[in-house]
């Protein structure tokens, strides 16, 4: 399973001959006529029959063939009969030539589906009623669909189909790997998008095996996409085995918030309860993977909830009490301290309805202190121009990218997608990747520079060798994760990587449609609450004591009890019991993302929405709302009163906060250049390392992750299983 | 839509005779012209009215899941664990969630939401929009995400200078 | 057709009863008579222990819902449809408690404030 590239990877002579060669044809390639069920389809050369029959709108079936992993060619369910060919041709491996005419649909095509039906229905059980794929299976539909209409299959000797031992490759996927029908789909995304290389076959023929060959976990931030690859019911999901068939379940688009990329989901859900989450295609962000966190983590969302508000009492406990006397309590506490010692924490997972409610609601109390738990350097421009902490470049820009440049970050744990795209990148565009910061594995080969900040200044003064490079290359991205920029000396380590993400964009002379600089966070409602004006990190808060602190969602620990004054009142407002919930005075229960229309900017500015999957938990209720009735009850009520109405003021405050599914631009990277060069900050000595590090690190990143039993149970596998 | 609005009036037209009749005959409310219009107004007959009729107040449908409720007008995405596309391009409206608990004798779901399981499809937004309007609907509508196919090849398997070569299977 | 298109959202159709506004409307007053007219005998053959008085109120109330309704189609249909009514009410096809459910006097009202409304649940 290995990917053998280097055999001439320093071939510089054929690269340029081939760019020579590329020269020599002008425009684009001229397109080539195949005709499918004689109708004319025009097609770029090089495209498989199968790809020429989707733009023709007839589809193929296929088991092996997938779009966005390499070509196999083992499973023979697309055998087509093309015209002048005596042998059906396996259809998503054979090229396009001029004016083949392809029958989909003819007597040899069909014929050549029974047989491959027939042969993989050989060996495979008939346990539909009790599989978990039943109603979903490709093998079942396309049974149905080209499949023959009765068996031939006797079982004379009474020898029973093939059977093959079912593997334990970790809490997340289950296998009954009799039902494997050997399409290689898993084994292809382990070794293409994972960069996993876990996954293999043994032995030939009908003794072929799919698995890991030593009992293994298959280790990985993806490994949750196999479930959906797989054709058949080989591959499930362990923690929704057996809970419902997928024609009862309800499916809910909706966005996810476990990482800053705003993955796309479907959540599935019956009798209120989200039963499993998956993939929703969107090439622009997630193409068609989620992590596993973004698959599992919903079991979080069942356990250590708030349901119901409580009030701490004379002894200090926590009391369950209803909305009225809980947000009574609140309003006397706010109306009786001057506006200005209120102040409001946001933490990660909180969506921009409830950013702008409680932004408004402070700032009508008369306080300016609202910070976000997340840190970013606000010196020099800081976050009042966007193109400072955005992902400027695109999550789709990695693959028009050429050289990239990872600052301080581990994108394989702190956004699993965005570092498979660069692996896709690395494999199919020859991306070039280089680090600055602890060396981690990424899943795929870059040159290390090492992980002194005093790398950083060099490149950004031009002394280091990778200066140049920077500068020769077309299109340079510099990527600094969020992590580095909390440091004691985040402005310095800003203004080192925007200094020479701006160089290396005037060297490189890519245009300006093209940028440079690039920032990945980690958290989920970061870009938002940075377009709504909140401050990035507590420090206001540390200097200027609040009387009452409204912690909205804020679970990471950025500020403690200790840090406050005695008697500051604390409220918190969130979904989870968790960290802000212990220190708090009185606690008002929230929904989390499946149970609210919610908005959520993901890390490249990309404004997405979440839809109400199922109802918040008992009188759990959506934040924004939350926040507006307490305004009524203090008198200065919000004026908004329906969600509508809370878009219309961000769309006040942003209008890109409300463009759904579009990335707005940002490009003022040299007035940010300007402001930037007034930063006096010293970069430090101390060596720049992402903050999670290893897969076990991965999974419990948020208070969902915290609270979830099958991330805790992956936690324990990660370090218990070879 | 042209079709429903046809049998409707002709539902309609014999209905109202019908009741009219019933009416005139027994009550002196309904004006004794009444038979003479019906009857002279030929099928070829015209009048003008606005093109997007709001049919909210003759559905049926109960006033708090009209002025409530907002549709989501998409195309749907393929689902991730199958690799048909049959159904993919045609326009979907659903509407929001509303709160829906399990049955405690049964097990079974409950809803107070009737509208929850319309899930009608349309050929393109406009028919979907439209009938929104008409039913008094507010609705918005999310722009599908395309994707593109990428020529790839099998030989690019075995090239020999390229990551995206694979040594076995 | 050509005058429809000249005319921005407007378009011809097929009328169902009434040709024009006047017409519509003498459809409706004659309807709204009609009810006006039964409401004492309703009252009184349905045992119901109301003044007629009350009755005319709400009969103004639900006329005055749909006073909005431009469609002389619409109109038409609603008015076909409260004829189907009150030809059923007067030809005893209902209970009494058919008769008042309309009035949804039975019924809590639901909350109407912000504030109640999330103090009340989920839905909006």
């Amino acid at each position: 399973m290995l990917r053998l590239w280097p055999l001439a990877r320093n071939c510089k002579a054929t690269k340029a001959l081939a760019s020579l060669a590329r020269c020599s044809s002008t425009g684009a390639p001229a397109k080539v006529e195949v005709f499918v069920d004689d109708k004319p389809v025009q097609v770029e050369p090089g495209t498989t029959i199968l790809q020429a029959c989707a733009e023709a709108g007839v589809e193929i079936p296929r088991f092996c063939y997938h779009e966005r992993l390499s070509i196999a060619g083992n499973c023979r369910m697309c055998l087509v009969e093309v015209e002048k060919s005596p042998k059906p041709i396996a259809s998503c491996a054979m090229p396009v030539m001029k004016g083949m005419k392809i029958k989909t649909d003819s007597e040899m095509t069909r014929k050549a589906r029974e047989g491959v039906m027939e042969f993989l229905l050989m060996n495979h059980p008939l346990d539909c009623p009790i599989c978990d794929q039943g109603g979903e299976c490709d093998l079942q539909d396309q049974s149905m669909a080209f499949g023959s209409d009765r068996s031939r299959f006797t079982d004379m000797e009474h020898g029973g189909k093939r059977a093959v031992e079912d593997k334990n490759i970790g809490p997340l996927i289950k296998t009954i790997m009799t039902r494997c029908i050997h399409c290689t789909r898993c084994i292809r995304f382990a070794s293409e998008v994972a960069g996993v290389d876990d996954l293999g076959t043994t032995g030939r023929g009908g003794d072929m095996q799919v698995g890991t060959y030593v009992e293994k976990m298959f280790k990985s931030e993806l490994s949750g996409n196999i479930i959906d690859l797989c054709p058949v019911g080989a591959l499930t999901a362990k923690p929704s085995a057996f809970t419902a068939r997928p024609w009862e379940t309800r499916r809910i688009d909706s966005v996810d918030v476990m990482d800053a990329l705003g993955s796309n989901i479907v959540v599935n859900t019956r009798t209120n309860e989200v039963l499993r989450i998956l993939p929703r295609t969107n090439d622009a962000v997630n193409e068609e993977w989620i992590s596993d966190a973004t698959r599992f983590a919903y079991d979080g969302l069942k356990r250590q909830r708030l349901t119901a508000p409580f009030v701490r009492n004379a002894a200090g406990q926590l009391e369950q009490t209803d909305w009225e006397t809980a947000l009574v309590k609140v309003a006397q506490k706010l109306v009786q301290v001057p506006g200005e010692k209120v102040a409001g924490v946001a933490g990660g997972l909180v969506d921009a309805e409830a950013l702008v409610a409680l932004k408004d609601y402070l700032n009508k109390l008369g306080s300016e202190a609202l910070c976000t738990e997340e840190i970013f350097p606000m010196d020099g421009a800081g976050t009042d121009l966007r193109s400072n902490y955005l992902l400027n470049t695109g999550i789709q820009g990695v693959e028009r990218a050429d050289l990239i440049l990872l600052v301080g970050t581990n994108p394989r744990f702190e956004a699993p997608l965005f570092n498979a795209r660069i692996r896709k990148s690395w494999i199919n565009n020859e991306l070039t990747v280089a680090v600055v910061g602890t060396r981690v594995d990424l899943t795929y080969d870059y040159d290390h520079l090492g992980d002194s900040t005093k790398i950083l200044a060099d490149i950004a003064a031009g002394k280091h060798p990778f200066a140049q490079t920077l500068g020769k290359a077309k299109n340079p991205m510099v990527v600094v994760g969020s992590a580095a920029l909390q440091r004691k000396d985040g402005a310095a380590i800003h203004r080192a990587v925007a200094t020479m993400a701006q160089n290396a964009r005037v060297q490189s002379g890519c245009g300006d449609d093209w940028k440079v600089l690039n920032v990945l966070h980690r958290v989920a409602s970061q870009v938002a609450a940075l377009d709504l004006g909140y401050k990035a990190g507590v420090e206001y808060i540390r200097n200027n004591p609040p009387s009452v602190l409204y912690m909205l969602g804020a679970d990471e620990g950025a500020l403690t009890r200790d840090q406050l004054p005695k008697d500051c009142f604390v409220i918190y407002q969130g979904h989870h019991g968790d960290r802000g919930a212990a220190m708090a005075d009185v606690i008002l229960p929230g929904a989390a993302y499946t149970e609210k229309d919610a908005t959520y900017v993901n890390t490249e500015g990309r404004a997405q929405y979440t839809k109400t999957a199922v109802t918040p938990p008992m009188l759990a209720r959506e934040d924004w709302k939350i926040i507006r009735a307490l305004s009524e009850m203090t008198g200065n009520a919000l004026p908004y009163d329906r969600i509508q109405d809370v878009r219309d003021r961000l769309y006040d405050v942003s209008p890109n906060l409300v463009q759904y599914g579009a990335a707005e631009d940002a490009n003022y990277f040299k007035q940010a250049q300007e402001l930037a060069a007034g930063i006096s900050g010293k970069l430090e000595e101390k060596p720049l390392t992402p903050s999670l590090l290893n897969l076990k690190d991965f999974y419990m990143t948020n208070s969902i992750g915290r609270a979830s039993q099958t991330m805790a149970k992956c936690v324990k596998a990660v370090q218990e299983m070879p | 839509m042209a079709t429903v609005c046809r049998l409707l009036r002709n539902k309609c037209n014999f209905l109202s005779k019908n009741v009219m009749r019933a009416m005139s005959n027994e009550t002196r409310v309904i004006d004794p012209h009444e038979e003479k219009i019906v009857e002279s107004h030929t099928e070829r007959d015209t009048i003008i009215v606005d093109r997007n009729e709001v049919l909210a107040s003759i559905t049926g449908v109960p006033e708090e899941h009209i002025k409530t409720r907002r549709v989501r007008i998409y195309m749907p995405a393929r689902n991730s664990m199958q690799s048909g596309s049959f159904g993919l391009n045609r326009w979907r409206m659903d509407f929001d969630t509303r709160e829906r608990w399990e049955n405690p004798l049964m097990g079974w779901q409950s809803s107070g939401d009737p509208l929850s399981n319309m899930h009608l499809e349309f050929k393109n937004r406009e028919d979907a929009v439209d009938f929104c309007e008409r039913n008094g609907w507010e609705c918005y509508v999310d722009e599908p995400i395309k994707t593109t196919i990428k020529p790839k090849s099998y030989g690019a398997n075995f090239s020999w200078n390229k990551k995206t070569r694979v040594s076995t299977k | 057709m050509a005058a429809s298109k000249a005319v921005q959202g407007l378009k011809h159709a097929k009328p169902i009863l009434s040709v024009d506004r006047n017409d519509a409307r003498r459809r409706v007053l004659n309807l709204y008579k009609a009810w006006y007219r039964q409401i004492p005998v309703i009252c009184n053959e349905y045992h119901i222990n109301k003044r007629p008085k009350d009755l005319n109120r709400y009969l103004r109330q639900q006329f005055d819902k749909n006073r909005n309704v431009k469609d002389l189609r619409v109109i038409d249909i609603l008015v076909i449809k409260s004829l189907q009514d009150l030809h059923e009410t007067k030809n005893w096809w209902k209970m009494a408690n058919h008769v008042l459910y309309p009035l949804q006097e039975s019924v809590n009202p639901k909350p109407t404030g912000f504030l109640s409304k999330f103090l009340e649940g989920h839905d909006p």
